[in-house]
């Protein structure tokens, strides 16, 4: 009979594979939050969402923004003094609110992930007009038009692609997948 | 003559031709052949490892095992990649049970993979396997001080990959320096140009491309060099709404920095994809080929 | 041979009786071998226990004697004098640990009583063969050198001086007073460095027991503890110490005009030229000439303005060489100190970049008035700043770096915070993680530091940059998350300041392997034990004193100071040092000179006698390891106390059953 590991262990887990010392080490300096270009934007920096982390708050961690909000840039990762892979948390704390289907409401990083993974899947290569409906439903007007003004002018000048790429081998390549994990919904 | 595996991603296809054109072009100039790997499928940039780490690391796998069957390094030119197959290398290395779950996989494409190909950035080659005393040596039209901003990004450098000096790399300016232009010192040359997040977390992205292009400009450069599609693009493509966004006027021109190689090599801007820009870099072409237009 | 040996099996209260049935093991015991008595008794190394080792040797005529109990490293000396008091040479007796070696890490008692039976046969096996062996004692000469002139050797120099002891003091700058004699005010009395430094310097230079040797260097040091020969290479100063009286006209007169050079003492914030005294209160008051860059050292010609304004005294001389010199003392005290954080280490700080980014010690330099500016804490434009940022932990706490915390800083910084408010009424932001201040009234002083309206953010500062892309107008932006209020501070400064961390000088490694002492993985020379014996070394006779040994403030650096210098006088007043006898001995006829054990020597005890031509150990620096008993091809080394014989019957003991 096993307990139910607790969120702070679970995530533990999660950063095990990540290499680097546990969330235990952070001594909660702040160079994380300093370091980040995006930590403006966030409603909890990565300093607190460790804290928090650490606390157990787990409802609070799962309904904060902070990692969808990281551009994996390892800043954080590199100046931190206590050597902890902080881009590999927020990886493994997208991963696991995906995972708990609890991703935040009104974000599109989630449904952008999912829908890029998807198209690999289908195609083995990534096709941008795809992954466009994902987000520009989200924009408000001005922005739409923007991204379609830009998109035409890419497109004029033949930077935009007109059709899907494929590999070759798709149907190994799926068989590939499929013996990783079932592909579900996929 | 030096031979790779060569990855182009899927960026290099349309969007970010004009750097695979470019690259296999000064490559050649250098005696370096670039092979592609033939089925290559998608790295799974940024997003793939936001939903699965082991299928992640599988998609990268595949790329790696099939440039063990053409038995050559892979060079790949976009630094998401480079770190997305790096570091796939490295973590594969550590973990054997993991190669061995991967490679039950692999089965299913005929692949098996074991870690003999390195994986280098395009950069690194001219820099460092090339050299660039073999660069200068094939300059025939030297950038005549070309103000250029040497930028980085964040996934050429980070995470490390050993105990290197991740804060003071110099090797892009001394790229630079060799075909005859004149590195700025770009403060920013290091931070992340924001990534997928100009899709995701639009507001935040423009922010990031507004100071990165700010301080190139301040810096006094005439042109951004990168070393990465997705640099590339925000910082160009994304100019005009980052000038809506804040009421800026920012008209930098973004050029990958095969394109300016390709130039001091003396090569015709058309076929580096000089033209599909959508910032002008008519001023770069000329201040280098010194025309009267 | 027949022996009478008495076995003495201790329960150690119920640390062994608890785990082995120790009236079964005594009952065996009785059994073996040469075994005369078997006893068990509560407690072993008490008076009573002794006792009864003492009388049983009388009244039973033991030859030797086992005692099975707790460690050696606790009770052997006990048991051995019990021994010595019994009658017996000391080295008759034997301990056997079943306490941390058997009743500690047993689960099951059947087992655990087993093995006590096994190792104690091996002892009894064992003991049978031990031979009369006598501690040597050594005299200790009652001279001792002191390496480093900082605030640590001057205060061990005059402890030791005052106790009437002949003290060497080196040290390697041209003057005494190591990094002291560079701050301005010292916390947590705000007193003033210099006024409290100097008069110890002074008592130094006067003392008739010191001889100060300034500008000069260990280069050698052979010997052993009580007996150690030093060389010391006194570098030349093209100045005779003892005709110079520091009147600073050769430096008026010099043909430099202008000061040229980078001034070492204030950290290159000033020049200073070829010719020059380190600093007003330098001591000796003697002047140095610079070789690298006075025209006449280097070219030969020069009109030698500098001879002509010394005038009569003639104290100056270009000819001066390096004299060594051959010293003996007997006992070493080292106190060669720290160097600072080098901040460049650090890019995204821009120490060295920018001109608003200064390291503490340049701090000290700029506050102290005897510095480049003469007290007026000026940026390097000549204006006063308005805002300054403080940075902690530079170089510390920081896995990228030194993970170790340098103690000092955060005093330090609630110290400059306070001058630099006082002095120029600016802005100041102190940038921490943890405020440590634990020492006595370092409490209080944040207290008063902290209500003199300085900015005290708790947040690590992650980025520096210019205020202005292209940085023209000077400012630098310093921003850190704001832990506590959860805000991010982006906050613009004239001036930096990095409160860089303390490390060992870079060449430790090459002066410890010159004392034969260890250092530790951060670079600073290891203490025998951190808690109980800070200032010993594993090497008999040298000391350490000071921030050689780790970080620390000037009290604890003090009071270590004192404490190598009572261990010094704890060995001379002794007059003789006893050495275990434990030690390996070349068998001469059997030595072949092959020379294979010399080198292997962790301690380099062993030397070659050349007409001889064989292996000649020094029993006074041997520690008996079994290095070279061990790879001698000839077998010709053997040691005390455990010679093969004595070894295979322990063996033997232990695998009686297999």
């Amino acid at each position: 009979m096993t307990d139910k590991p607790t969120f702070r262990a679970e995530i533990g887990n999660l950063l095990y594979a990540a290499g680097g010392n546990p969330l235990d080490a952070c001594m909660q300096c702040g160079t994380c939050s300093g370091a980040c270009p995006v930590s403006g934007f966030m409603d909890n920096t990565p300093r607190r969402i460790i804290a928090m982390i650490n606390a157990g708050l787990k409802e609070r961690v799962l309904a904060s923004n902070t990692y969808w909000y990281c551009a994996s840039c390892y800043q954080c990762t590199v100046r931190c003094p206590r050597g902890i892979d902080i881009t590999g948390l927020m990886y493994g704390l997208k991963r696991y609110s995906i995972w708990n289907r609890q991703p935040k409401e009104g974000m599109i990083g989630p449904v952008f992930s999912e829908t890029f993974v998807k198209m690999i899947t289908r195609t083995g290569r990534s096709y941008e007009p795809v992954l466009a409906k994902s987000y520009i439903f989200t924009y408000g007007l001005p922005e739409m038009l923007q991204e379609a003004r830009m998109g035409t002018t890419l497109m004029l000048k033949g930077r935009l692609p007109m059709l899907p790429a494929r590999i070759k081998r798709l149907d190994n390549f799926r068989r590939m997948l499929r013996r990783i994990i079932p592909l579900g919904e996929l | 003559m030096k031979r790779y595996a060569y990855f182009p991603g899927c960026s290099l296809e349309k969007m970010a031709q004009s750097y695979h054109h470019s690259a296999i072009a000064t490559m050649r100039v250098l005696g370096v052949e670039l092979e592609e790997i033939e089925d290559w499928n998608c790295c799974g940039a940024t997003a793939y490892f936001h939903v699965d780490e082991l299928l992640a690391y599988t998609l990268c796998a595949r790329n790696l095992a099939m440039a063990e069957k053409q038995n050559l390094d892979v060079v790949a030119p976009c630094s998401g990649c480079y770190k997305n197959l790096y570091f796939t290398r490295a973590h594969l290395q550590h973990e054997p049970d993991l190669a061995d779950h991967i490679n039950f996989a692999l089965e299913e494409d005929k692949l098996h993979y074991s870690g003999t190909s390195a994986v280098r950035h395009l950069i690194e080659v001219f820099v460092q396997d090339v050299g660039l005393d073999a660069v200068k040596s094939k300059v025939t039209h030297p950038l005549k001080d070309l103000r250029v901003a040497p930028y980085y990004g964040c996934q050429i450098l980070r995470p490390r990959k050993d105990h290197e000096d991740v804060e003071q790399a110099q090797y892009f300016e001394d790229l630079m320096t060799a075909i005859g232009a004149a590195p700025v010192d770009f403060p920013l040359k290091l931070r992340c140009c924001s990534g997928s997040l100009v899709l995701t977390n639009r507001k935040a992205a423009l922010s990031l491309v507004r100071n990165l292009l700010e301080s190139a400009g301040a810096a006094g450069a005439q042109v951004i060099a990168t070393a990465c599609p997705l640099c590339q693009v925000n910082l160009e493509c994304y100019q005009n709404q980052v000038n809506q966004e804040f009421g800026t006027d920012l008209h930098m021109p973004v050029m990958y920095f095969t394109q300016l190689v390709g130039l001091a090599f003396g090569l015709q801007p058309k076929p580096l994809g000089i033209g599909t820009e959508l910032v002008s870099t008519k001023p770069i072409v000329c201040h280098a080929r010194q025309d009267s237009a | 041979m027949s022996r009478r040996i008495g076995v003495y099996i201790c329960h150690c209260g119920t640390n062994i009786a608890g785990m082995v049935d120790v009236r079964a093991v005594a009952e065996y015991a009785a059994g073996l071998p040469g075994v005369a008595l078997a006893r068990d008794y509560k407690y072993m190394c008490s008076d009573p226990g002794q006792e009864l080792i003492k009388q049983d040797i009388k009244e039973h005529q033991l030859d030797r004697v086992v005692v099975a109990a707790c460690s050696p490293l606790l009770h052997e000396h006990t048991f051995r004098n019990a021994t010595a008091q019994g009658g017996l040479n000391a080295y008759f007796a034997q301990m056997v640990n079943i306490r941390e070696h058997n009743a500690w890490v047993h689960v099951e008692k059947k087992s655990a009583t087993e093995k006590a039976k096994d190792l104690i046969r091996a002892a009894v096996y064992r003991v049978a063969l031990h031979k009369p062996l006598e501690k040597k004692e050594v005299p200790i000469n009652p001279d001792v050198l002191i390496v480093g002139g900082g605030i640590a050797g001057i205060h061990a120099a005059l402890t030791l001086g005052n106790a009437g002891k002949k003290v060497y003091l080196v040290e390697r700058e041209p003057t005494i007073g190591g990094h002291m004699a560079k701050f301005d005010k010292t916390f947590p009395t705000l007193d003033c460095a210099a006024c409290i430094l100097t008069p110890k310097m002074t008592a130094v230079k006067t003392h008739r027991n010191i001889t100060m040797w300034t500008y000069s260097e260990v280069e050698k040091v052979d010997g052993f503890v009580g007996n150690y020969k030093v060389t010391v290479r006194r570098k030349p100063r093209y100045v005779i110490e003892d005709l110079c009286v520091g009147c600073s006209e050769c430096i008026e007169a010099c043909v430099y005009k202008e000061a040229k050079f980078p001034d070492e003492f204030n950290l290159e914030l000033s020049k200073r030229k070829p010719v020059y005294l380190p600093f007003p209160q330098a001591t000796p008051l003697v002047a140095v000439i610079d070789p690298e860059n006075c025209i006449e050292l280097k070219r030969g010609k020069c009109k030698k303005t500098c001879v002509e304004a010394c005038g009569d005294r003639k104290a100056i001389d270009f000819k001066q060489e390096a004299e060594v010199k051959e010293i003996n003392v007997g006992t070493i005290v080292l106190a060669t100190g720290f160097k600072v954080f080098d901040a460049k280490r650090i890019p995204y700080y821009h120490y060295g970049k920018h001109p608003g980014v200064y390291t503490a010690l340049e701090i000290e330099r700029l506050v102290n008035a005897s510095g480049p500016t003469g007290g007026d804490l000026v940026l390097r434009n000549g204006q006063k700043p308005k805002s300054v940022a403080i940075v902690h932990c530079v170089g510390s706490r920081d896995e990228n770096t030194n993970k170790y915390c340098s103690r000092v800083c955060c005093m330090y910084s609630l110290k400059l915070a306070h001058l630099i408010k006082e002095r120029t009424e600016a802005d100041v932001y102190s940038f921490y993680i943890d405020m440590r201040t634990p020492g006595k009234g370092f409490e209080e002083f944040y207290n008063k530091v902290s209500s003199e309206g300085i900015n005290l953010i708790r947040g690590k500062v992650a980025d520096i940059y210019p205020e202005t892309p292209g940085g023209t107008n000077g400012r630098l932006v310093v921003q850190a998350e704001d832990t506590l209020l959860n805000i991010m501070r982006k906050v613009p400064v004239d001036m930096v300041v990095l409160a860089v961390g303390l490390e060992a000088h870079p060449d430790a490694n090459d002066v410890r392997r010159m004392f034969n002492i260890s250092c530790s993985t951060e670079g600073w020379f290891l203490e025998r034990h951190p808690k109980l014996a800070p200032v010993n070394t594993f090497t008999d006779g040298i000391f350490l004193a000071g921030c050689c040994q780790g970080p620390k403030d000037i009290p604890d650096t003090v009071a270590q100071a004192g404490a190598a210098a009572a261990e010094a006088l704890a060995l001379i007043d002794a007059g003789s040092i006893e050495l275990e006898p434990n030690t390996a001995f070349v068998v001469e006829e059997e030595c072949s000179g092959c020379k294979t054990c010399i080198p292997l020597c962790p301690y380099t005890a062993i030397s070659r006698n050349e007409e001889k031509k064989i292996a000649v150990i020094n029993e006074a620096l041997c520690k008996g390891c079994g290095t070279c008993v061990a790879a001698c091809p000839s077998g010709a080394i053997k040691q005390n106390l455990f010679e093969d014989e004595e070894i295979f019957e322990e063996i033997k003991g232990v695998l009686i059953h297999a």
